[in-house]
């Protein structure tokens, strides 16, 4: 049997990669798709406290990330392709039309 | 065994998602997510959670990704590979993460497991993983199910308009 | 157990056909072998082509419906135990969704041209 904590472990490293992504990649859809490992990693661990405490309220919640997730990432690209529209660039660090 | 089967899908996981954030093409970044999935899918099953993994390889596999990729296409940024990859600001990300997974890793201690819920194994197993949950989902969580519809139908609304407005 | 030596049986089937393969096959590369194979016509231009916008339109209604296909298969297995409380959920969750669909529709999101 495999213990909990090593799900939570593996869940908190791949939280921490897609973090890592979306605060240090240049281009907008690579950070999206860091903010579903992120998403990832949530799920895991929640599956997992869902299995060893004997509950499905976990896997619901994950049902409902997956759901949330889609809507995020419909949204999300279309803000990019918007975006690519008025300043041809996919890169964070040249959007600066809100800076003070 | 099991253990076996967890070290091989948690440690191609793991190196998955750092191929993901590491690859200079986009494209590569998405294949790669794609292979990270079905592992998580893999370990879902590992947990007894097998409609939840069918979910995860039909919506995010089937669908999320094809959305990435047909984006990418879209806009076609082939000079990508040649520029810089990361943000100038990247050592103040480097350690942010690594202090958000040292305080998680450090909070990981304090979870307690001695709280059982009514869905042993052997229950979820008499009724079908897909029953259960479904009786779960459609009494006690009601009005979070109508209110997905209607983050879904935000997302149709907001992605036409946005998507659509140099056609009109 | 049997599963993994099937895998294991499977795997180095397919992995031990390819190396074979390599190892005793000819080869004479010259610029013709070596093009990508487009029915027999030469290739012109990049392979990574600019798609059209409407095929992101297209997925997206995709995956938003996927989901709400998703949502039904739980649904259709434990209706006869709820009954109608089931089914007017269900029919709200649809209407909504449904509400979503014609907007797209009245924004010509499924026109092609």
């Amino acid at each position: 049997m495999v213990p909990l904590h090593w799900y939570l472990w593996l869940g908190s490293v791949v939280f921490a990669i897609g973090m890592f992504g979306f605060l240090t990649k240049r281009n907008v859809i690579i950070m999206l798709l860091s903010i579903e490992l992120m998403l990832n990693g949530v799920n895991i661990s929640l599956v997992a406290l869902s299995h060893y405490m004997q509950d499905l309220r976990g896997q619901i919640l994950v049902f409902f990330i997956i759901v949330v997730a889609a809507a995020e990432a419909a949204i999300g690209l279309a803000i990019v392709i918007a975006l690519f529209r008025n300043k041809a660039t996919a890169h964070v660090d040249e959007i600066t039309g809100m800076k003070g | 065994m099991v253990e076996l089967f967890f070290g091989y899908l948690a440690g191609a996981v793991v190196v998955l998602s750092l191929l993901v954030v590491f690859s200079r093409n986009a494209v590569h970044s998405v294949l790669w997510m794609l292979l990270m999935f079905l592992h998580m899918a893999g370990l879902y099953l590992l947990l007894n959670a097998e409609f939840l993994a069918a979910t995860q390889v039909i919506v995010y596999a089937g669908a999320i990704l094809v959305l990435f990729l047909f984006v990418i296409m879209l806009l076609n940024i082939t000079e990508e590979m040649r520029l810089e990859q990361f943000t100038v600001g990247w050592p103040m990300g480097v350690s942010v993460s690594l202090g958000v997974l040292i305080a998680m890793l450090a909070a990981l201690s304090g979870f307690r497991t001695d709280l059982k819920g009514p869905w042993s194994i052997e229950a979820v197993e008499r009724t079908t993983h897909t029953k259960a949950l479904g009786k779960v989902l459609y009494t006690e969580y009601m009005l979070p199910f109508e209110i997905a519809s209607l983050v879904l139908l935000v997302a149709i609304v907001g992605a036409v308009y946005l998507a659509k407005k140099r056609l009109r | 157990m049997p599963v993994v030596l099937f895998l294991l049986i499977a795997a180095a089937f397919g992995l031990g056909a390819l190396m074979m393969g390599g190892l005793f096959r000819l080869r004479r590369p010259y610029p013709e072998k070596l093009m990508p194979y487009e029915s027999g016509i030469d290739p012109v231009g990049e392979p990574r082509q600019r798609f059209s916008v409407r095929f992101y339109v297209i997925a997206m209604l995709f995956v938003v419906f996927d989901v709400e296909a998703v949502f039904m298969y739980p649904w259709a297995v434990v209706f006869d135990r709820i009954g109608l409380y089931a089914f007017v959920e269900m029919l709200i969750f649809i209407f909504v969704l449904l509400v979503g669909y014609l907007y797209a529709w009245k924004k010509e999101a499924f026109r092609w041209e």
